[in-house]
């Protein structure tokens, strides 16, 4: 069975989201549990760093997809950071890019939140 | 011959008995005094075989009763009782009427139907020691007893003996006392007074005591001279010899039985505990095996813990993860059940890994009041396979501490407890693994129905399609629409997640697109219309990624556009170009966000090109250094092979993907369209 990870760590008004190891059908409830926790402390704020994530699949891609429109109802966001080539690609792949910010670094989406507000 | 005479004294023993003693009765009816040697032996014979028959059927009969032997010593005390009663009656009454017993019918009728009366008692107590004697032990003791019957047999016919050979006394002599040395011996055969539950053994003490003293007194009685003597003397002087002989065995023997019982005594509460903890355990084993219900197990588990451990109550709770569920109680009340385990267990992080007592008082300290107040709690944990399911725990009001039989007691009960658990569990894990497992047949019966079963022919443009579903069944779907003129539409798609939501995506998809491709030829505008359409049938977190492609048959022309969905590549001239047309995957966003996003592709195929279009099973496909197969290696394939036929092509791609990814169980189906063109 392929290991996954989530780890969730405030920064200011922004939750930063970590995930690491195999994003897919079967670890997706563990992401979407984290998402329920925001959702129920009402932070609408979210950065997921990808940074140790090796791979993701249609299911993993779908958990911010079931969530990324509740968040900007409540002038929130999911942004995207510290993504590995071959995880971008398969974002790529989909659009993503069209529909999502995407950032090399994670204090760089933290300060897009910033000048936002 | 031997068998035979076996067979009948075996198969027939209640006519046997009834048979001899009929005989028996009748010839000392005709002949009341055995005055001559011929009938003396005759007599002697024929009560012989009535003794022998008689105690044929007499203990067969008993031994179906050995289960209680309680009642079986009892019955033979009663029996030993009446002999008295009728000796020491008939003795006060007969020896003051006359000194001797004269002949006369009625004498002589009276004096059969007593004797009578003591060979059945007699015989019956005499099969009851036999049964008694054979009873709960492990090695076969017949060889003891069967040669203490012969030795009954001979001392019975010492007196025949004697009376024949009057200066032989010393053989009876011999005899009596070997036999004597022979019941002692069968009479030390007691073990089954230790499997008696502790109220029986003092109930046998006493019984024992008196039955032994009763049947001294009735051996000395009817060894005496008296009227009773001489009556059963005149009668048969072996029946006599029998008849003392019983009486001292069952002097002996209960003698014994008593002396056993007395040192049995100490034990004896050990031993009840003890048997009842195995028959406990035989019956939890049943109910394991039998009930998946673990409620209701646990409810017995508790039950029974309290009762064999004596403890005032019991309590099991279940552990997942650091949540603690009480699972039932006994003699306690929920709330406090509750409260104690919390009290134990603090905040579910205190683990106990092997069997423990706790010292209540000193854990619950001052706030005592309004609770049960115990002195000692042994908690066991209910562990498989080194983890810990939860806890069986058992409290005491009294102040002695749960010694090492307590402890190893409670354990047990929790071992049971946690194979009754696990196997709940394991019943309830495999009925879900069946309904998922029927799930996926019905996703595979799905997906199997919706795909193309023809591959439309032509022969400017020769297609090739090629399907793999994964274990799990994932969501691709592929299609050909033949449309007006010379012009072939097709798609391929993937629909996001497995199993059966997946297929029925997958249902709905080919239904929108088969309709829509009747009314729309312009690639783009039918994904955009897809999309639409989409939005009342999609989770929010599923998509559909595909290309929708047509492809003029005649012209060569390609228009293609790309909703997500991986690269189409084309081979033309030695070397392959991968065509990504912008456009962002069905399902992702209903608003603008799609439509301004999907851009069209129109490509002029030249002739022999060969257009490769797949699903990301192809792509993704990873080897045991987790490296994905990716788009290279299936160019390389391509390029290698180009010449040869479409079908061929396809295979070499699958042959070398099975290769590549070869100690990887495949994740995701994998399609593959190839198509070739000729220009003619």
């Amino acid at each position: 069975m392929a290991e996954f990870n989530v780890d969730l760590r405030p920064v200011g008004s922004v939750s930063v989201i970590d995930v690491k190891g195999y994003l897919d059908a079967h670890t997706a409830p563990e992401l979407e549990n984290v998402f329920n926790k925001l959702l129920d402390e009402k932070r609408f704020k979210v950065v997921v760093n990808f940074d140790e994530l090796k791979y993701i699949s249609s299911a993993g891609l779908g958990v911010f997809m079931a969530y990324v429109e509740t968040m900007r109802e409540n002038k929130g966001d999911i942004k995207f950071s510290n993504m590995k080539e071959n995880v971008y690609n398969i974002f790529d792949l989909l659009g993503f890019p069209i529909l999502y910010e995407f950032f090399k670094d994670e204090r760089e989406a933290l300060q897009k939140f910033d000048t936002l507000g | 011959m031997r068998k035979k005479v076996k067979n009948i004294t075996n198969s027939h023993r209640l006519e046997n008995a009834v048979l001899l003693s009929v005989l028996l009765f009748l010839f000392n009816l005709l002949f009341p005094q055995h005055d001559s040697i011929i009938l003396f032996i005759c007599a002697e014979i024929i009560l012989f075989f009535t003794l022998f028959f008689l105690y044929n059927y007499v203990h067969t009969y008993i031994s179906s009763k050995v289960d209680s032997p309680l009642g079986i010593v009892l019955n033979a005390g009663i029996l030993g009782a009446l002999i008295f009663f009728i000796t020491a009656t008939l003795n006060a009454i007969l020896s003051s009427k006359s000194e001797t017993v004269a002949p006369g019918f009625f004498n002589s009728l009276f004096s059969i139907l007593l004797n009578f009366v003591f060979i059945g008692s007699v015989i019956y107590i005499f099969s009851t020691f036999r049964e008694l004697s054979f009873l709960r032990q492990k090695k076969d003791p017949s060889v003891y007893f069967n040669t203490l019957l012969v030795y009954f047999g001979l001392s019975f016919f010492s007196d025949a003996f004697i009376k024949i050979f009057t200066d032989a006394s010393f053989v009876k002599t011999a005899v009596y006392v070997m036999t004597i040395i022979l019941i002692s011996l069968n009479s030390v055969r007691v073990s089954w007074i230790a499997f008696l539950p502790k109220k029986q053994k003092y109930y046998l003490l006493l019984t024992s005591v008196i039955l032994s003293v009763l049947f001294g007194m009735n051996y000395a009685m009817i060894t005496n001279t008296n009227v009773i003597r001489q009556i059963i003397y005149l009668f048969s002087p072996g029946f006599h010899t029998f008849f003392n002989l019983v009486m001292l065995y069952g002097t002996i023997y209960f003698a014994v039985i008593f002396f056993t019982a007395l040192f049995h005594l100490p034990t004896a509460e050990a031993f009840d505990r003890r048997t009842d903890e195995v028959s406990s355990m035989m019956d939890l084993t049943k109910l394991v095996a039998q009930v998946f219900d673990f409620k209701e197990l646990a409810e017995t588990i508790t039950t029974i813990t309290a009762r064999v451990c004596s403890a005032d109550s019991a309590w099991l709770i279940t552990k997942n993860g650091n949540e603690i569920e009480l699972s039932s109680v006994n003699n306690i009340g929920f709330v406090d059940a509750d409260n104690i385990t919390n009290k134990i267990f603090g905040s579910g992080a205190n683990n106990f890994d092997s069997i423990e007592i706790i010292d209540y008082r000193s854990l619950v300290q001052s706030e005592i009041n309004n609770r049960p107040n115990f002195a000692w709690i042994a908690v066991a944990p209910l562990k498989v396979q080194g983890i810990i399911n939860g806890y069986l725990l058992a409290a005491r009001y009294r102040e002695n501490i749960f010694d090492l039989d307590d402890k190893r007691a409670v354990q047990a009960f929790a071992d049971y407890a946690a194979v009754a658990l696990e196997n709940a569990k394991l019943i309830g894990e495999s009925i879900e693994k069946e309904r998922l497992e029927k799930e996926l047949d019905v996703a595979r019966d799905v997906q199997r129905k919706i795909l193309p079963s023809v591959i439309p022919v032509s022969d400017r443009l020769q297609i090739s399609a090629l399907f793999v579903p994964a274990f799990e069944v994932g969501g691709d779907y592929y299609d050909f629409f033949e449309l007006d003129g010379d012009r072939l539409g097709f798609v391929i798609a993937d629909v996001s997640g497995k199993g059966i939501g997946s297929a029925f995506i997958m249902a709905e998809v080919k239904g929108i697109f088969e309709s829509l491709s009747k009314i729309i030829s312009n690639p783009r505008e039918l994904l955009i219309n897809v999309n639409d359409n989409l939005k009342k049938s999609l989770d929010k977190k599923n998509f559909v990624t595909a290309i929708y492609g047509v492809i003029n048959k005649e012209t060569g022309v390609l228009n293609f556009a790309r909703a997500g969905h991986t690269p189409v590549h084309i081979f033309s001239n030695g070397k392959t170009e991968r065509y990504q047309p912008a456009g962002i995957g069905l399902g992702l966003d209903y608003r603008t966000g799609f439509e301004s996003s999907i851009k069209e592709l129109e490509i002029q195929l030249k002739n022999n090109d060969i257009v490769i279009c797949y699903s990301d099973g192809i792509p993704e496909a990873k080897n045991n250094l987790e490296e994905d197969f990716g788009y290279d290696r299936l160019d390389s394939i391509v390029a290698a092979n180009f010449e040869k036929g479409l079908d061929q092509i396809s295979n070499e791609i699958m042959k070398s993907l099975t290769v590549f990814s070869k100690n990887h169980s495949q994740h995701d189906d994998i399609t593959l369209v190839v198509f070739k063109w000729n220009k003619k």
